[in-house]
């Protein structure tokens, strides 16, 4: 039992991981087909494992109307929606566009997908004004240096900052812009390539521990 | 052309005169305007003087030109054909003499066949300026760029298809063109092959290979010794944030992105949702996982059921702690946001990838008043996560965090290779830095190349 369990599950992630990491040393028409065929397989396995997906969704809000749990009747929008946007897909043939103008589908894509989705980004600009205000307040020096980066930033973008800017400082000879650009160019690209550093080194670190099965309890443990 | 314009004027001019001078001469009125004559001859003579132009003597000398027709110029020299080395095959590399002195506006036209004779086809159009040796972008170890030479790489796949690109022999010459002159170097042969190894990748490989032997010697190391890690805010919050659950009796949301399971932050994620579903058991609260993923959710089902099974309450265990939402970015965000506002958790974990959804999420849940604890390896996210959380774990701390969690020897070992593996880049960077920069001031430009080749990603 703990051989299927857990012995050949581990030797696949071994093989399966030595073999796609030697892909990258190894050019060979053999390599390239091999990463082919294991992309190919990942996305058979997405296509079941989106079913197995479907299946829970179902199951989850179907036990939410069925027991009237709280929020039960949002669960009903879950089957509309699913309905709305599948049964004029199959009227359609998959098709959003046809010589006659915009099919079923079309217009439930452009006329509710789309819709909704803009709704949802569109409040992401309200969240960044709350954000930005829970950032602004200055608790430590880490913070007002933060602010003061944010502040020449939002001021640089727009004129009536950068008026204020050549009447305040003008006689500095830097402009808004160009500190923006040190800021952006300097700082902030430093910054960012310490964590990206750490971030490969980390991921080469955790390849490592489960391709050599140091790191195993995605299979769960003895 | 010279000898028509030239000529014709001469004659015009002198023939009037010959016969002005045969008619004065012959005539009687010669005598009587003797004076006149004179004056005319002399009028003729200085005009004459003044308007004809220097003389061309060469120009009457020289014969007609030949019909015109292609004048030849010598061909490059050195022309060789091979295949392009470290590649997987559909290219194959040129290189001839560069020729000191040649004029800028020659050209060089490169031509391949598949025939031995005729069938030519035109791969490519260049000065005589371009592409060097010192252009093909391969390491000193693996290319050698100091000859001057003319090198070129030749991808036969966009001109006769990936099926016939390797392993046919194809035949290349080399045009050279300099005004209506052109030359054609001798045909040369070479065919594609698949390569088995980038050489240009030893720098890669080494450093590879480095830290496979520091992650082994870690790793036994720990095993004997025991090794001191640094403590993680962020991760030591964990406790505290499912605490705070169990005392409000409220559930906590572990929200682990948008990734893939090939992605590693996802992966992480699991390792830490395994840690933190342990003490969830053990302490009875409530979690639930909304996921983007179907695959994610299977593999965290597996790693929750094992968890709750390892703190020894398996009966608490329930199919829908993990629920599939929706494989739309914006769907799943508006779904999860919908949860966190109806049954405000009192803790949340935000794991694994995140892309715009990140502020939708932590924003939400920081207006609910739960505690929040987020991780990602997205940097240019990790600002919303600061801003909107309580604790966040910065790249590789997430990939730490299970190890830290567990707190088992072998895991723990790891983040010291992540440790050896800093100060490698450290060490590199500070005396590349400085190299690069003494070489720069100095000319050293071999030095420079060879620091700059030695830390490039090929």
């Amino acid at each position: 039992m703990k051989l299927i369990k857990k012995h050949i599950p581990l030797a696949i992630v071994m093989i399966i991981g030595v073999l796609t990491l030697a892909s990258y040393y190894v050019p060979h028409k053999t390599s390239v087909n091999y990463i082919e065929m294991m992309n190919k397989w990942e996305n058979v396995v997405a296509a079941f494992a989106f079913l197995l997906g479907l299946i829970s969704l179902f199951l989850s809000h179907y036990g939410k109307i069925s027991r009237k749990a709280d929020g039960w009747g949002y669960s009903i929008f879950v089957f509309i929606g699913f309905l709305a946007m599948v049964v004029p897909a199959f009227v359609s043939h998959g098709k959003q566009m046809t010589d006659a103008g915009l099919t079923p589908l079309g217009w439930s894509y452009r006329h509710i997908y789309t819709a909704l989705q803009g709704t949802m980004f569109a409040v992401l600009a309200f969240y960044i004004v709350s954000t930005a205000y829970r950032s602004f307040r200055i608790k430590s020096l880490q913070a007002f240096v933060l602010f003061v980066a944010a502040f020449i930033l939002i001021l640089g973008k727009v004129p009536l900052g950068q008026i204020i800017w050549d009447s305040l400082l003008g006689w500095t000879g830097a402009s808004s812009s160009d500190v923006i650009e040190w800021i952006m160019n300097t700082p902030a690209v430093a910054g960012k390539r310490g964590i990206m550093i750490g971030i490969s080194i980390g991921a080469i670190v955790t390849s490592m521990k489960i391709i050599f099965g140091i790191e195993k309890q995605y299979l769960g443990k003895d | 052309m010279i000898r028509r314009g030239r000529g014709n004027r001469e004659n015009l001019c002198e023939n009037p005169c010959a016969g002005s001078m045969e008619k004065y001469i012959l005539g009687d009125s010669m005598i009587k305007h003797k004076t006149s004559f004179i004056f005319v001859l002399a009028l003729f003579a200085a005009t004459n003087a003044f308007s004809a132009k220097p003389p061309v003597p060469a120009a009457k000398k020289t014969p007609p030109p030949a019909p015109a027709q292609a004048v030849s110029i010598p061909p490059v020299t050195g022309l060789k054909a091979a295949d392009m080395p470290y590649d997987a095959g559909g290219a194959v590399m040129l290189e001839w003499d560069m020729r000191p002195g040649e004029a800028a506006d020659t050209l060089y036209q490169v031509y391949v066949s598949s025939q031995e004779t005729g069938g030519w086809i035109k791969a490519e159009e260049f000065p005589s300026s371009a592409k060097t040796a010192k252009e093909i972008e391969l390491p000193f170890w693996a290319w050698d760029a100091a000859p001057a030479r003319h090198a070129l790489k030749v991808e036969l796949a966009n001109l006769f298809g990936e099926a016939k690109a390797t392993g046919t022999v194809f035949h290349f010459k080399v045009s050279t063109i300099k005004g209506k002159a052109s030359g054609d170097s001798a045909a040369v042969s070479a065919a594609a092959v698949s390569n088995w190894f980038r050489l240009d990748r030893l720098n890669n490989l080494l450093l590879l290979i480095v830290l496979i032997v520091v992650f082994f010697w870690a790793v036994s190391h720990a095993k004997r010794k025991g090794l001191f890690i640094r403590r993680i805010a962020g991760l030591d919050a964990i406790d505290e944030a499912i605490g705070r659950a169990t005392e409000m009796g409220k559930p906590i949301y572990y929200v682990p992105g948008i990734g893939g399971m090939s992605g590693i932050s996802t992966i992480a994620s699991t390792f830490i949702l395994g840690e933190v579903s342990k003490k969830v058991a053990q302490y009875d609260t409530q979690i639930k996982v909304p996921h983007f993923d179907p695959i994610v959710m299977t593999v965290c089902k597996e790693v929750v059921k094992q968890s709750f099974l390892e703190a020894g309450r398996p009966d608490s265990y329930r199919e829908d702690i993990n629920q599939f939402i929706s494989q739309d970015q914006f769907s799943y965000a508006a779904s999860v946001d919908g949860m966190i506002t109806r049954e405000k958790p009192a803790a949340i974990f935000f794991m694994g990838h995140f892309m715009a959804e990140s502020l939708l999420l932590a924003e939400v849940g920081a207006t609910s008043g739960a505690i929040q604890i987020a991780g990602t390896d997205v940097e240019h996210q990790l600002p919303f996560f600061f801003t909107a959380c309580d604790y966040t774990l910065i790249g590789e701390e997430l990939y730490a965090a299970g190890a830290y969690l567990s707190k088992e020897p072998m895991l723990l070992s790891a983040l010291k290779v992540q440790d050896f593996g800093k100060l490698v880049v450290m060490t590199a960077l500070f005396f590349g830095i400085i190299l690069v920069s003494v070489g720069a001031k100095l000319h050293w430009d071999p030095l420079v190349s060879v620091i700059l080749n030695l830390f490039k990603a090929y």
